[in-house]
């Protein structure tokens, strides 16, 4: 009775494999479609980005579909969650191209992510467009099919900020500078870039260290920031780094006149929500994307996010769908995606107009452009610099006060 | 001097929160043997209740943690009626995977209701602080300490002055011996694994004043949670004070004067060190293994 029971249940099970495997058999790949792959960080660490970025890629196929499609095919997109583990990006992306037999890829969200995803593309001679690459370490590695789909890598990401600060005249510049800064491939060259320039201004680095994603209490880091006498802070960030530091700044009394975050500030609401309005206001953030730029689709794009997810869209969210304009660009030009080595080598000579402006590559697939410096000014998101694209003439300092 | 004194009033306070989370964690292992690896992910779902408890009824998280605890006792019972008590007295791989295989269903069911953003709950007691001359105190933290010292010695009451504390106690040090006296030793382990849930959630409304958190924080925090445990002795309720205080002044030092890098090394290296000289832990007591349940 027991084996009957036994073999019954095994024959359960095998129906329920079967009809499983039935239902996934649905071939994303079926001749009509362009199926493009992309795995996120949908859950773990880094999920508020991945979930932005998903937002991003959905809005953009959403559109491209409604115009026609990709060469005249309608596109799909599989997305795959890789729980912010290297492990399981590089899995979901060998899956994806040779399992689900994806046509064309999208990067993750995150360089710690993208630097092995990325490899896999190479290996398998895909063009591996990523929203979130600004770690230099990816460009050193004489890869031919990776491509930035933003302004800057992330040495350069806080440039136009930190020479408008060399550039203040004496009275106002400050003399002493502290450089907090996760330890992450992104984060930390965003810091070490403004440094060298902030340094080379003068202006003298009193503490710097980095600290482990781990950290959730940055009481210490603020003393000794405080107790340093440190007139700027820059802090490379993710996200909860930049709210704890916000927080703890505020609990040990010390207000710096200017207070710079890595990728923070561009997480919107979460990031309001997280250090409330009062504190928010005058935090300077470098930022591929502003939500009142006049480029290629933005209008559009905002009005479609509204739509499907409500609320401004974030910078993440602008980034994936400028990812996917950069990859309908290469494979309207080429008109082919069966040579994906020559959609890499348009992209190297060709400028793509996004809806983050337009943008240019190195030939090893690094952008060329300057990122916007943004800051939160009564509760919105302001481009204070550079001055022409900027949407506001007026810069504060942290909790509005004076530089 | 100033300096130091800060330090050691931040780690005291972060402690005393460690202490708080961690002392159920420790218990359920005293009693059952069962090393809950779902215990971060219960801090979690305690934050977000209360978070959904302020921002939809407008409840301050102090005010919300009788309803949050009521819950997590509820959730707790739950979880060891329709889990644990399966694979208690199992071989200790067995609670781990399961307990392990809770986390993760516990974060999935997180992220599906809440979503898989940071949350953040913010009172007008999440920035504030106390000044005492050049020194200060942050008010969450001193909040969060006190009701730690609140339900911890709530704690030591059941378990020392009640029969239910004694019979806990019973079953911790000798389950055959307990049932031999008429101790319903299922019943105390269901009771106990509640209770010990039910205490993390008033951490885990505290941590959601604190620190922002997503389902995926649960990681992070049972991480830190076992090496407290460990530290203090398995088992041991004021081993896993005196250890989440170690663990919260040797982090906080070690931020202020090795680097904020070395925070994440320090304990654990407190930890082998403790384990090497003193293999049961600060306050554990040395077992026979044959003696083990």
């Amino acid at each position: 009775m027991r084996r009957t029971t036994a073999f019954r249940a095994m024959v359960g099970i095998a129906a329920i494999a079967l009809a499983v495997s039935a239902c996934s058999a649905d071939s994303p790949n079926n001749g009509d479609t362009i199926t493009i792959g992309a795995s996120l960080p949908l859950t773990g660490e880094f999920s508020q980005g991945g979930l932005d970025t998903q937002h991003g890629y959905e809005t953009w196929v959403e559109m491209t579909n409604e115009a026609g499609g990709l060469l005249g095919k309608q596109v799909k997109v599989i997305v795959r969650d890789d729980a912010t583990t290297q492990d399981t990006a590089v899995s979901n992306y060998n899956n994806l191209i040779s399992k689900d037999k994806v046509n064309l890829v999208l990067g993750s969200q995150s360089s710690l992510l993208n630097i092995p995803s990325s490899a896999v593309a190479e290996k398998n001679k895909m063009l591996f467009v990523c929203p979130s690459c600004g770690s230099p370490d990816m460009y050193n590695r004489g890869f031919k099919y990776i491509f930035f789909s933003q302004q800057t890598v992330a040495t350069d990401q806080a440039k136009v900020f930190a020479e408008w600060i060399a550039n203040l005249p004496a009275d106002q510049r400050p003399k002493t500078a502290a450089y907090p800064t996760l330890d992450d491939p992104f984060a930390g060259p965003v810091v070490e870039g403004a440094e060298k320039i902030l340094s080379a201004a003068g202006i003298k680095t009193v503490y710097k260290d980095q600290y482990p994603a781990t950290t959730k209490n940055f009481d210490p880091i603020v003393n000794a920031m405080r107790d340093a006498g440190a007139e700027i802070v820059v802090q490379g960030a993710q996200f909860e780094d930049g709210v704890n530091m916000i927080r703890s700044m505020n609990r040990a009394g010390y207000k710096p006149s200017i207070v710079y975050q890595s990728s923070s500030p561009t997480y919107g609401q979460q990031y309001l929500e997280g250090v409330g309005e009062q504190n928010a206001e005058g935090v300077f953030f470098s930022s591929s994307y502003s939500s009142l730029a006049k480029t290629n689709q933005n209008a559009e794009f905002v009005k479609k996010f509204e739509e499907k997810f409500g609320g401004l869209p974030p910078e993440d969210a602008a980034d994936g769908f400028a990812a996917g304009q950069v990859l309908a660009a290469a494979v309207t030009a080429v008109g082919s995606i069966d040579d994906q080595a020559k959609l890499a080598d348009w992209l190297r000579n060709n400028t793509v107009q996004t809806i983050l402006g337009p943008l240019s590559w190195n030939a090893d697939g690094s952008p060329k452009g300057n990122f916007l410096v943004g800051q939160w000014q009564g509760g919105v998101s302001q481009v204070v610099l550079p001055p022409d694209v900027a949407t506001t003439d007026k810069i504060v300092g942290w909790q509005g006060g004076p530089i | 001097m100033t300096s130091f004194i800060q330090t050691l009033i931040l780690g005291l306070l972060v402690g005393a929160l460690y202490a708080l989370m961690a002392s159920g964690l420790t218990l359920i292992f005293g009693v059952m043997r069962v090393i809950n690896l779902a215990h971060g992910a219960f801090a979690v779902l305690a934050a977000f209740l209360t978070f959904t408890l302020w921002k939809h009824l407008g409840l301050d998280p102090i005010l919300s943690i009788p309803i949050v605890m009521a819950v997590m006792f509820a959730v707790g019972w739950l979880v060891y009626v329709a889990v644990i008590r399966h694979v208690r007295g199992s071989h200790v791989s067995m609670t781990v995977l399961a307990t392990f295989g809770i986390a993760l269903m516990l974060e999935g069911i997180m992220g599906f209701i809440w979503g898989n953003t940071s949350t953040a709950v913010r009172v007008s007691y999440t920035d504030a602080s106390i000044a005492l001359g050049p020194l200060y105190i942050p008010q969450v933290m001193l909040i969060a300490a006190g009701i730690a010292m609140l339900i911890l010695g709530g704690l030591y009451l059941l378990l020392n002055h009640t029969w239910a504390g004694r019979a806990i106690r019973a079953a911790s040090a000798n389950e055959a011996g307990a049932l031999l006296v008429g101790v319903s030793v299922a019943t105390i382990a269901a009771l106990t694994f509640a209770i010990g849930v039910s205490t993390l959630g008033a951490g885990g409304a505290m941590l959601s004043t604190i620190y922002p958190f997503l389902p995926g924080s649960h990681y992070q925090w049972i991480a830190r949670l076992l090496a407290i445990v460990v530290l203090g002795g398995l088992g041991s309720l004021p081993g896993a004070i005196l250890g989440a205080l170690v663990i919260g002044v040797g982090e906080i030092a070690a931020t202020s004067y090795l680097g904020a890098a070395w925070p994440v090394a320090v304990p654990f290296l407190v930890i082998i060190v403790v384990l090497i000289t003193r293999p049961q832990g600060i306050l554990g007591a040395r077992l026979r293994e044959d003696a083990v349940a």
